[in-house]
């Protein structure tokens, strides 16, 4: 959660997923202990971060949430990421992970000016669709992931990593995925706290005992099979 | 050398209401501090006046359809509806920390019905560990939540005249500032008992996304809180502080210890941060020591000395 202002304009924090972290003994002096957060321009907080200068000091929250749920590897599994616009920045820390693994990465975006980390993942199998049709596959990311799923054995274990706009997710969540397949989805929220005490950005599950979970504690990653869309 | 240092006589932030003690005037207002546990890791909970925690119903309340937050200008509108695990719950899960801080816990809690209420008075008062009670007559988001007892001057007394009868732990009455006239509603909550009354609640409050033509918040409706009410709320706790004697705790948009200082002149005793703590969760911690310096810097032995001054 990222301060923007420190005099309350704009009010709230803003949320971000963290794009890269080094820790402090990272090899590379220069990146030791760094933090990367990638994002763009929509509303007020970005605007502001825009006019950040280099060494500012900046207030941020963090790290907070669950995180992705990483298998045991070497994975048997093949693992598949779907990232839609800004989204695929909290997958490339994945593609580092994942590297050694099966690996497929589906990135969409409306242009391809919209088209971020397609370097961050290994080339060979990264598939891109843009709605213009300017780089990649015409259309949206979703389809082009659909037109290639045949390409996938239903009967074995995958793991598939979503984040992106809700139209996207809420697509997907149409889908029929093979019950042994595991999608976890990273949502978007628009929060007052980011560490559970508001309750502002809850999202409805299939939970019977407390249907809205918190998307900044509970999650930000849930099964896509949890979710209710209402 | 023969410099003399001036002995520096600490400030003494205390107050009370009721029988309750507290160190400094400084509490967290429910629903903007979570079940407490979410801000250790940001501030020495022990330090402040009083941790309120987020309302307590009978039974489980699921909340409101999302999207239940929504931000403006010095301000945030909320749309929660008092979401909460229920009281069974809470004795078991959240009430085992919050009784552990070396602080007044203060118990908020709402009903549907006059009966719900009583219930609830009855079996708070039952429990260990617990400094006192917030009855919520105010939120705006439910369709009961209490705001039909808090809009209506004889439901107050009722009420109020009730649930004191049924515990003896002190009573604060959080009132809503969407009436035509606070101050008939906070005598009410005095001559019903009362031991304080907390004001104000969130103001009633829209927006609307042109693009999609739709409400911002999933319940269309919701309270405003923040920066932007301040003034509006220290008007109401300075009209309500002419009008009673029980003491008065002043809540809306406090972010720093000067938005406290006006509300304590204007006369409340005490006073709870709200919507900063969701911002900069040690801002209470801030506020107490910004208090202390001002009373240092203006060589006020007491807080009390400044409580309503600006009227005397």
């Amino acid at each position: 959660m990222v301060r923007t202002s420190e005099d309350y304009d704009p009010l709230l924090r803003r949320p971000f997923s963290i794009y890269r972290n080094y820790s402090t003994s990272y090899p590379m002096k220069d990146k030791r202990g760094h933090l990367t957060i990638l994002y763009k321009k929509v509303g007020k907080g970005t605007q502001k971060m825009i006019t950040f200068q280099k060494r500012q000091k900046v207030n941020l929250i963090g790290p907070l949430g669950n995180g992705f749920f990483i298998p045991p590897l070497p994975s048997p599994s093949p693992i598949i990421l779907i990232g839609g616009g800004v989204g695929i920045a909290s997958l490339s820390s994945l593609g580092k992970i994942f590297r050694h693994e099966q690996i497929y990465v589906f990135i969409g975006g409306k242009t391809k000016n919209d088209i971020l980390c397609e370097h961050d993942f290994p080339k060979r199998n990264v598939f891109i669709a843009t709605e213009d049709g300017s780089q990649g596959h015409r259309g949206t990311v979703v389809e082009l992931f659909c037109s290639r799923l045949r390409r996938f054995d239903r009967n074995l274990p995958h793991h598939i990593y979503v984040c992106g706009p809700e139209g996207m997710i809420k697509r997907l969540s149409r889908m029929n995925f093979p019950q042994k397949w595991t999608v976890h989805v990273s949502l978007e929220a628009r929060m007052g706290c980011g560490f559970g005490a508001c309750w502002g950005c809850v999202v409805k599950t299939k939970d019977p005992q407390m249907a809205y979970h918190r998307v900044c504690k509970d999650g930000p990653v849930f099964s896509l099979r949890e979710i209710l869309w209402e | 050398m023969g410099m003399k240092i001036k002995p520096v006589i600490e400030p003494d932030l205390s107050i009370s209401i009721g029988k309750m003690r507290l160190k400094n005037p400084v509490m967290t207002a429910s629903g903007t501090f979570g079940y407490g546990q979410e801000f250790e890791h940001f501030m020495d909970l022990h330090q402040l006046g009083a941790v309120i925690p987020k309302g307590i119903s009978l039974a489980p309340m699921p909340g409101n359809r999302p999207p239940r937050i929504f931000e403006t200008n010095g301000g945030i509108l909320n749309s929660i509806g008092l979401q909460n695990p229920g009281l069974e719950v809470f004795i078991k899960e959240r009430l085992p920390y919050l009784k552990s801080l070396k602080t007044n816990l203060i118990i908020n809690f709402f009903g549907n019905t006059l009966q719900e209420y009583s219930e609830l008075a009855q079996r708070l008062n039952a429990l260990e560990g617990i400094s006192g009670l917030e009855m919520n007559i105010s939120c705006p988001n439910v369709k009961c939540g209490g705001i039909v007892f808090g809009s209506d001057p004889k439901m107050t007394y009722r009420l109020v005249s009730r649930i004191k009868k049924l515990t003896s732990l002190p009573l604060i009455v959080k009132l809503t500032p969407n009436v035509t006239d606070i101050k008939v509603i906070a005598r009410s909550a005095e001559e019903g008992g009362a031991d304080a009354v907390s004001l104000v609640n969130t103001f009633r409050a829209m927006a609307i996304n042109i693009h999609t033509r739709k409400p911002e918040l999933g319940n269309v409706t919701g309270g405003l809180s923040g920066p932007a009410i301040k003034p509006i709320a220290l008007r109401m706790v300075w009209e309500v502080f002419q009008v009673i004697k029980i003491p008065v705790i002043g809540i809306g948009g406090i972010v720093k210890a000067e938005d406290a200082i006006e509300f304590i002149l204007a006369g409340a005793s005490a006073v709870q941060i709200g919507t900063a703590n969701l911002i900069h969760p040690k801002t209470g911690l801030e506020v107490i020591e910004g208090i202390r310096k001002y009373l240092l810097q203006y060589r006020f032995p007491h807080l009390q000395n400044l409580i309503g001054l600006l009227g005397k």
